[in-house]
């Protein structure tokens, strides 16, 4: 009965959670995007070192097997149809995460928005989305579950905080310093945290970040957190004003992280190079390693234009609008509850 | 030494130089980096609450406690009254330990205790406890049509629930005590 009574319990702010992604919708609709498809299984998942894809086998009518997974993200096969001409692109549907916590903050099968547009960088990205949230926040002003608080917030002027002013005014470090692991290991040692000697930039600063910044982030407003080290572009080019940063930025509200974008990395070389450094780091740390996916390397040699996106967890925004903390209460069945019964 | 995996609700820590009783696990997976635990504790000494973060599969030094089944007995101003059900010791322990756990407890009913050094630092409750429903208003004409198919309970113990309309006073309800939501009608 426990399923049952979930939906019951839950009822009204999954009601609230499908008029949102209505309104959702109807945000990109109204300024010209198309709602894609992209397979949600993939023979070559995304590569990002820390996350786990879930693998499964199809089969044919004659038995012959494939290993397949299913998608972290479509942002592979989003990039493939912008090298394919489309430009104005919003994908709104299910992505799946293994070894992630079932609840909380995390449901192994949960709803990302995705957007892409070409001819525009992030700071277009950082506008489009600060609007989209202010258009949901009206949509939805007289439903009674709408956190009154926190649509304040939405509604207020957003701050933009480049990474190096954050750690300025939080850390009283100047990045610029600190941007080989060698110093940062330095510096986590200095601050009380523990550092190895072979310890990756990017595990290093994130000790000091989320200890240090993150929980406090975005308490008075929404907070875009713009300009990464160029060690954590991943996806994004490089700042063209300053190489030692990548046009990658990410939104935090009330402490919790909502989106991650960039100004889309477009070099076909940089790009395979990143990938086969994340192969590496992968099997490093122990994780299956996933063959590269040669069509996406191929949309970037046949001109992927210049262009930006966004991924965003659709869930997590709407427990923002709800101003609560637990996601279950957002999802029809959560993995918790299919485990509880059965 | 243990990982990060081993921290739960009511583990004891050992945390630059001082003792901390786990109160709230929150499990993030950036996606771009690592994933982490941040961990809300309590210390042992000072009371304090801090919050920290753990890469997860970091090493935690996990301190050995002690736990002991007991029943719940009553409340005599702040301080809660457990019975230990082998040799009828009864403890006692302070509100702030429970924190809001504390509106869960009804008399007779099965916790576990975790004791440091002879001290109770944290209860566990058991996942989901029965009540038996004491108020339950007639469900208003229209809360249906309205998709409003749950209201407002009372609980044998002062407890509040939101339930289904069809609950009436005298029916036992089971109730999750994580979300401190209904599960089932469990009417023998």
């Amino acid at each position: 009965m426990s399923q049952i009574a979930h939906l019951m319990n839950n009822k009204e702010k999954l009601e609230f959670k499908f008029a949102a992604v209505k309104a959702m919708r109807e945000f990109f609709w109204s300024r010209g995007f198309s709602e894609i498809e992209t397979p949600c299984l993939v023979r070559c998942p995304g590569q990002e070192p820390y996350l786990s894809p879930m693998r499964t086998i199809v089969h044919d009518e004659h038995g012959q097997s494939y290993k397949m997974y299913l998608h972290t993200s479509p942002e592979f096969a989003m990039k493939k149809m912008l090298a394919a001409g489309f430009d104005k692109i919003f994908y709104l549907g299910k992505c799946f995460r293994d070894f992630e916590s079932f609840g909380g903050l995390h449901n192994p099968e949960f709803t990302m928005l995705e957007w892409y547009r070409t001819g525009v960088d992030y700071r277009q990205i950082m506008d489009e989305t600060e609007k989209m949230f202010k258009f949901v926040v009206i949509k939805m002003k007289n439903h009674r579950l709408l956190s009154s608080a926190n649509a304040r917030l939405v509604e207020k002027k957003w701050s933009r905080v480049s990474m190096r002013d954050l750690w300025r005014e939080r850390v009283g470090v100047d990045l610029n310093d600190v941007l080989s692991a060698k110093k940062m290991a330095a510096l986590c040692r200095q601050k009380g945290f523990s550092a190895a000697a072979n310890e990756r930039y990017e595990d290093l600063f994130y000790k000091i970040f989320l200890n240090k910044i993150e929980p406090r982030l975005g308490l008075d407003a929404p907070t875009i957190v713009h300009n990464y080290p160029a060690s954590m572009a991943a996806l994004a080019r490089l700042s063209k004003q300053d190489k030692r940063y990548a046009e990658r930025f990410e939104l935090y509200f009330d402490g919790l992280e909502l989106a991650n974008a960039f100004s889309e990395l477009t070099d076909a070389r940089e790009q395979a190079r990143r990938l086969r450094q994340e192969q590496r780091l992968r099997k490093k740390l122990g994780q299956e390693v996933f063959p590269i996916d040669k069509e996406f390397i191929n949309a970037l040699k046949s001109g992927l234009p210049e262009c930006a996106g966004i991924a965003l967890g659709v869930d997590r925004f709407v427990q923002i609008l709800l101003g609560c903390r637990e996601i279950n209460n957002v999802l029809s069945l959560p993995m918790k509850r299919l485990i509880e019964d059965n | 030494m243990q990982t990060t995996s081993d921290l739960a609700k009511g583990v004891i820590i050992r945390h630059q130089n001082d003792l901390y009783v786990v109160r709230k696990i929150e499990f993030v997976s950036p996606g771009k980096g690592s994933a982490f635990s941040r961990v809300s504790m309590k210390s042992i000494t000072t009371g304090k609450t801090i919050e920290t973060t753990y890469k997860s599969g970091e090493n935690v030094d996990i301190v050995d406690v002690e736990r002991q089944r007991m029943q719940y007995l009553y409340k005599t101003g702040n301080k809660y009254s457990f019975m230990d059900q082998e040799n009828y010791e009864i403890s006692e322990v302070d509100a702030e330990v429970l924190g809001d756990d504390a509106k869960y407890l009804k008399e007779g009913l099965d916790v576990m205790t975790i004791s440091h050094e002879g001290t109770i630092v944290a209860v566990e409750l058991p996942k989901k406890v029965q009540y038996k429903t004491v108020e339950a208003p007639e469900a208003v004409k229209g809360d249906t049509a309205s998709g409003r198919i749950m209201k407002d309970v009372k609980l044998e113990n002062g407890l509040m629930a939101r339930a289904p309309a069809f609950i009436r006073p005298g029916d036992v309800l089971l109730i999750n005590t994580e979300t401190g939501e209904y599960c089932e009608r469990v009417n023998e």
